[in-house]
This record gives C-alpha cells, sequence and structure tokens, in this order.
C-alpha cells in the first residue's frame, strides 16, 4: 500500500470516527453528567457554605449560632439587610463586630454566589427528574430521581441496567465490599445505591437482605419495561412490595 | 543519550539510579504534558513506564517488541493516545491503526491523529474483529498490539492475531491479571496465560510490569 493512499484512508477513518463520536451522544449521557454535576456541586456547596459561615459569623454570630441549615443561612444574609438581621435574631447586645460598608458587602456578594449555586442545584434536580421521567418512568416511580440516576451511571447506560440480572443491580455501590466479600471470603453486601431507599429505611435491618431483594428484582423489572418502551406499571409494583413488607411510604 | 537496542527511534539516558526513555520526534509537539528534549538539533520526547505499559516492559528489560521503522500495527484499546503518540514516533514510516470502543477517549484520540499523520483511529468492538476487517489491510499487519482490560482478553487477542496478523508478525498482550480474576494470585494466571498463547504461538518474551503497573504483565508472541 503506498503511503498516498494510507493518507486518505486515515482522512476516511478520521471522519468516519468524528461522525461516529457526534451519533453517540444520547440520553444516558445527559443523566450521567447532570447527576455528577449535582454531586459535585453538593460537595463544592458544603466547603464554601462552612466558609460562608465562618466569615459571617464574626459580624452575625447570632444568625449563624440559630440558623443550622447551610441554605436558610446563605438566603437570610442575602434577603435581609444587617439591621434587620440584629433586630430579629440578637437579644441584648450583639456580640458581633459592625463591619464597615465595604467589607459587609464582600461578605454579601460572597453570599449570593452560595444562593445562586442553591439555585443552580435545584434547577438541576429539575432538569435530571424531568429528564428521567421521559426516559426511565417505571425505574424513576419505583426509586425516585437520585437512586434511578445513580444506579443508571454504575450501569452506564439504560441498555445495560436492562440487562443485567437484578442481583446485580442490587449490588451496584457497593462495589468494595463485593470485592473485599470476593477476595478475602468477607460477609457479602446486601445493597449499594439502593439501600438509602425508603423501603430499606422504614423496615427492619434484620430483614435488609430480603427487602433488598425483592426491590432489586421489581428495578430489574421496571428497567427492562423502561428499555423496550414498554406500559407504565411500577406504581403496581410498588404497591406489591408496600403490602408484601407492610410498610406504608 | 543513546539508543536502545531492537527498538527504532527510541532512546535512554541514565540519571542516577533511574532510566529516562525517550523517543526522537521530528516535530517537537508536546501533547500530554511530557518534557521535550533538546540535544544535538534532535528533538525527544520523554516517556513516562507508569502510563505507558509498552514502555513499562522497555525499562523492565523485554527483549524484543517486533516493532521496525515501518511496521503496520492494529493497536487495540487507543484509549486517549499515550502510548500511540510515541508508537506513532517509533513506527515513523509505518501505519497504525489505532481502535477503542469507548466515544470518550476517542474524542481525544481524534485531536492527536489530526497532528500525527500515521495514525488512523476507528470506533469498534474487539470482541468482533469481523466487523472491522474490511477496513484493515487486507494482506495483514505486521504487530498486533492489545491492552484492553476485559474478562476474557486472551481469547480476543487470539481472535485478533488469527483474523489480522502476518505470518511471523508478533503479537503483543498487555494482560491485566485482576480483571480476568481478582480471586486469583496473579502469578498463576500469568503462567495459565503462557501456556494457553504456547499452545498456538510462540512465546518469545514476557515481563510482569511491576513496580510500574501492579499485577500486569506483557506477553510477546510471534506467529508461526
Amino acid at each position: 500500500m503506498s503511503d498516498n493512499n494510507f493518507q486518505s484512508i486515515r482522512e476516511t477513518f478520521i471522519t468516519n470516527a468524528k461522525a461516529k463520536l457526534a451519533g453517540s451522544v444520547n440520553e444516558d449521557i445527559l443523566i450521567i453528567q447532570a447527576l455528577a454535576t449535582v454531586d459535585d456541586l453538593t460537595l463544592s456547596l458544603n466547603n464554601v457554605s462552612t466558609r460562608l459561615r465562618e466569615w459571617a459569623a464574626y459580624t452575625v454570630p447570632e444568625l449563624e449560632h440559630s440558623v443550622s441549615n447551610h441554605e436558610s443561612f446563605a438566603r437570610f444574609l442575602v434577603g435581609k439587610t444587617y439591621d434587620e438581621i440584629q433586630a430579629e435574631f440578637v437579644k441584648g447586645e450583639s456580640m458581633g463586630a459592625k463591619l464597615s460598608d465595604e467589607d459587609y458587602t464582600a461578605l454579601i456578594s460572597f453570599a449570593i454566589k452560595v444562593t445562586e449555586m442553591y439555585d443552580l442545584r435545584s434547577s438541576l434536580i429539575d432538569y435530571l427528574d424531568s429528564l428521567m421521567d421521559k426516559y426511565m418512568p417505571n425505574v424513576l416511580a419505583i426509586a425516585g430521581t437520585t437512586i434511578s440516576a445513580r444506579l443508571l451511571s454504575s450501569a452506564g447506560s439504560l441498555k445495560r441496567l436492562a440487562t443485567v440480572p437484578a442481583s446485580t443491580l442490587q449490588l451496584y455501590g457497593a462495589e468494595k465490599a463485593l470485592f473485599r466479600h470476593l477476595r478475602s471470603g468477607a460477609r457479602s453486601p446486601k445493597y449499594g445505591h439502593i439501600f438509602s431507599h425508603p423501603l430499606i429505611q422504614h423496615t427492619n435491618r434484620s430483614i435488609g437482605g430480603k427487602v433488598a431483594r425483592a426491590l432489586a428484582d421489581k428495578l430489574a423489572i421496571c428497567a427492562k419495561l423502561d428499555y423496550f418502551k414498554g406500559e407504565f406499571l411500577a406504581d403496581k409494583y410498588l404497591e406489591d412490595l408496600e403490602t408484601k413488607f407492610e410498610v406504608n411510604l | 543519550m543513546q539508543p536502545v537496542m531492537k527498538f527504532p527511534n527510541v532512546f535512554s539516558e541514565k540519571k542516577g539510579r533511574y532510566i529516562n526513555y525517550f523517543t526522537k520526534t521530528d516535530d517537537g509537539r508536546s501533547f500530554f504534558d511530557e518534557k521535550i528534549v533538546k540535544l544535538n538539533g534532535q528533538k525527544y520526547r520523554s516517556v513516562n513506564p507508569e502510563r505507558s505499559k509498552l514502555f513499562a516492559g522497555i525499562a523492565k528489560g523485554i527483549s524484543q517488541i517486533g516493532f521496525r521503522d515501518d511496521s503496520v500495527v492494529l493497536y487495540l484499546g487507543a484509549s486517549h493516545g499515550y502510548t500511540v503518540s510515541f508508537l506513532s514516533d517509533m513506527v515513523k514510516n509505518g501505519q497504525i491503526y489505532a481502535m477503542d470502543f469507548a466515544p470518550r477517549v476517542i474524542r481525544d484520540l481524534i485531536f492527536l491523529c489530526e497532528a500525527k499523520t500515521n495514525i488512523a483511529p476507528f470506533m469498534a468492538d474487539a470482541k468482533q474483529p469481523s466487523t472491522y476487517k474490511s477496513l484493515l489491510p487486507s494482506s495483514g499487519v505486521d504487530v498486533v498490539f492489545m491492552d484492553i482490560a476485559q474478562k476474557n482478553q486472551v481469547e480476543i487477542f487470539t481472535k485478533n492475531c488469527d483474523t489480522f496478523l502476518k505470518k511471523g508478525g508478533f503479537g503483543l498482550l498487555a494482560l491485566k491479571a485482576r480483571s480476568v480474576d481478582v480471586t486469583k494470585k496473579p502469578k498463576i494466571i500469568f503462567k495459565e496465560v503462557r501456556s494457553d498463547l504456547e499452545k498456538k504461538y510462540v512465546v518469545v518474551d514476557y515481563r510482569e510490569l511491576a513496580p510500574f503497573e501492579e499485577d500486569h504483565a506483557l506477553f510477546v508472541i510471534k506467529k508461526r
């Protein structure tokens, strides 16, 4: 084969690969990326919120002490003026320092950005919800937004989620414990991502393995329904589970 | 700086207890933030053997890897293209068909291929050689390099070698023992794989890649 020939082959290879790449974006990727962004935002929000608290506590320590929720703390700082906050939270003398206008503005502009990040996160969760409602309604109805998205992210695609056995689905998210079990013979894990499901949370932990197995079975059926565009049966399955384990969700 | 025997365009330089490896490059472009060394008007790209299983094998003293200056190479599992970029320097007048399955890494690979004129990227599944058989030269390739972490990667490797490798061509298999079976000891897996390969091919050399890659080994085979 001549070198010239190879160059033309190479050009077509690159063009084909580019076309294939552009065609490979689907809902799976969008959901996985949105979930990863929500997770990253949660981490960063925890970081910046703690910083905001530390900073603001020098001037409004009473507010910092009485509002324990990070998000509402940031919203208080942004929504109310310094005097309003003082009037509402301080009994008697304040132990905070009165900052100059310039210093206080710097603090508030940081707080504004933090509240905007909270807004961004909640809008992303809404987006994730609407995306999954169209793409995997059955799984979403049983497992809820976060667990469904995590299961999808572990599997990599809805196709794979629909083809893996229920026992695999049950242990997604417990890979560390599973491989420890395989390697060294430690006790096997009973649940992965589905641990935070209300069904498992609200039943006695002594039957946890049984509940997890039943839940994973129904989820596997739902994943198949979603992948092959079947009808919506999730509420029936959820009812079955509730009556079986006598839980009222 | 001195050439390494048998390996085209590979150079080494001893620095204290360590040996640094380089490939001779024409354009002197750095693709993965690697160091470029200029010496007597020639440019050399520095390789990190911890990122490339091929160079880990070279650093561990493998005797033969089968590449010539003008080899036609089929590279399965090209990933972001780190090893491929150095291979491109080594087989300067040859051709590399770089394949990967995952869209995410092909994206990085394409940018590399646009700069290096002897790499042709494509997206396919190594488990099914018949799907990309028509894309590759009908006369076969000189070297098959495989670096994919799969449970049945030895089977995939033999399948590809049987389909594409010329008579007397070389096959390189970077084996990850942990993806074959986590419960077995890597040494036992390497032994089994070696005897498996010996049934079909001549096993030219084999190196375990520790400390560069834990629980990995590089096998070099030659087709009879």
